[in-house]
């Protein structure tokens, strides 16, 4: 998995975030655009791109995207 | 007007000798077919038939699960097909071994969420086939086959969601679907008046089943818990549906058909 094409993915989901927002240690769940309907097209990307099941509560336990990014790549 | 008062009398007549006859909420002497047997409403629904005196042909795909109801219920009440709906010759198969039924229960269904960016054909395929497709073809081998019993009051229940009413982020798969079989279920009820066969909808909010927990598991508990708050009378229960579709199984429905029954605790028209 490319830590690049994942940051970029997931901030591919986003539609009024500043792009340079997104960053590995970004904390995600604090974003203002961050909301149950962002977290479903998370899971959705996650699914169609790397054959991936993560769920809400994989979310839920993760704060950085680096740290979703670690979850993801021990699938 | 001497016409009419016979008509009225006969009605009448017609009418005490059902409520004389036997409770009519009772199921008793029917036969029902319901599919999505094995689990959640399709189960609760078999539960509730033969609980209200009638006897049950379970369809589903899992044969231990269908094996498990038919003793727990009885074998002179409940019996079962084994089938997989969104295969024409499974739908063949039960419509060739079912005896003539007074009533069918479609309860099969599936759910996936998807944002609407991410639905592919496949899904669509997915979903539409076990929630409409199947049900569709199933009826119209059910009615060619005369398997459904004519003039005798006999009564098609859709299993149908509230979700088809409202807009709910990510369950357009799931919602065209069931807004599909529930503008269906109106055509087919008039297809059908002339037999006397009443088609009608049951149209649930969040029901706890396996479905509903496959749904928090992708979701997360926090969000679940902030709908249940959304509900009124909190989610339903599987024989919620179940004791509604013995209604609309029942003669006490005898006059009612293309309609909808909405169950979801107040979910939807009660407001704070």
């Amino acid at each position: 998995m490319d830590k690049n094409q994942f940051l970029q993915s997931f901030a591919e989901q986003f539609d009024e975030t500043d792009p340079s927002a997104f960053t590995m240690n970004a904390k995600f769940k604090e974003m203002d655009e961050w909301s149950s309907m962002v977290a479903l097209m998370i899971i959705a990307m996650v699914d169609e791109n790397y054959n991936k099941k993560i769920t809400g509560a994989d979310l839920r336990e993760t704060d950085t995207i680096e740290q979703l990014f670690e979850r993801v790549a021990a699938k | 007007m001497k016409e009419w008062l016979q008509n009225r009398t006969e009605c009448q007549n017609f009418e005490t000798d059902c409520m004389e006859v036997r409770f009519p909420f009772s199921l008793e002497g029917k036969t029902i077919l319901v599919t999505g047997a094995s689990s959640g409403i399709g189960l609760s629904v078999c539960r509730a038939v033969v609980a209200s005196g009638g006897s049950v042909i379970g369809v589903a795909r899992r044969e231990d699960c269908l094996k498990e109801m038919e003793n727990e219920l009885g074998a002179g009440n409940a019996s079962y097909i084994k089938a997989d709906l969104s295969l024409d010759a499974d739908i063949e198969d039960i419509t060739l071994r079912m005896p003539e039924v007074n009533g069918l229960v479609y309860a099969a269904g599936i759910t996936r969420l998807a944002p609407l960016k991410f639905i592919k054909r496949h899904d669509l395929e997915e979903v539409m086939n076990v929630n409409y497709f199947s049900m569709v073809l199933l009826l119209a081998q059910v009615v060619r086959h005369k398997k459904i019993k004519r003039n005798a009051n006999s009564s098609v229940v859709l299993i149908s969601s509230v979700a088809q009413q409202v807009g709910t982020k990510s369950s357009l798969l799931y919602t065209g679907s069931k807004g599909a079989m529930s503008a269906g279920s109106r055509v087919i009820a008039n297809e059908l008046s002339s037999q006397k066969i009443r088609v009608n909808t049951i149209e649930p909010g969040m029901v706890q089943t396996a479905m509903a927990s496959e749904m928090e598991d992708m979701l997360s508990k926090e969000v679940v818990e902030k709908d249940m708050k959304q509900y009124p009378l909190g989610y339903g229960i599987p024989e919620d549906v179940a004791n509604a579709a013995v209604f609309l199984l029942s003669d006490a429905s005898r006059w009612m058909t293309g309609q909808s029954i909405t169950l979801d605790g107040g979910r939807y028209k009660l407001l704070d």
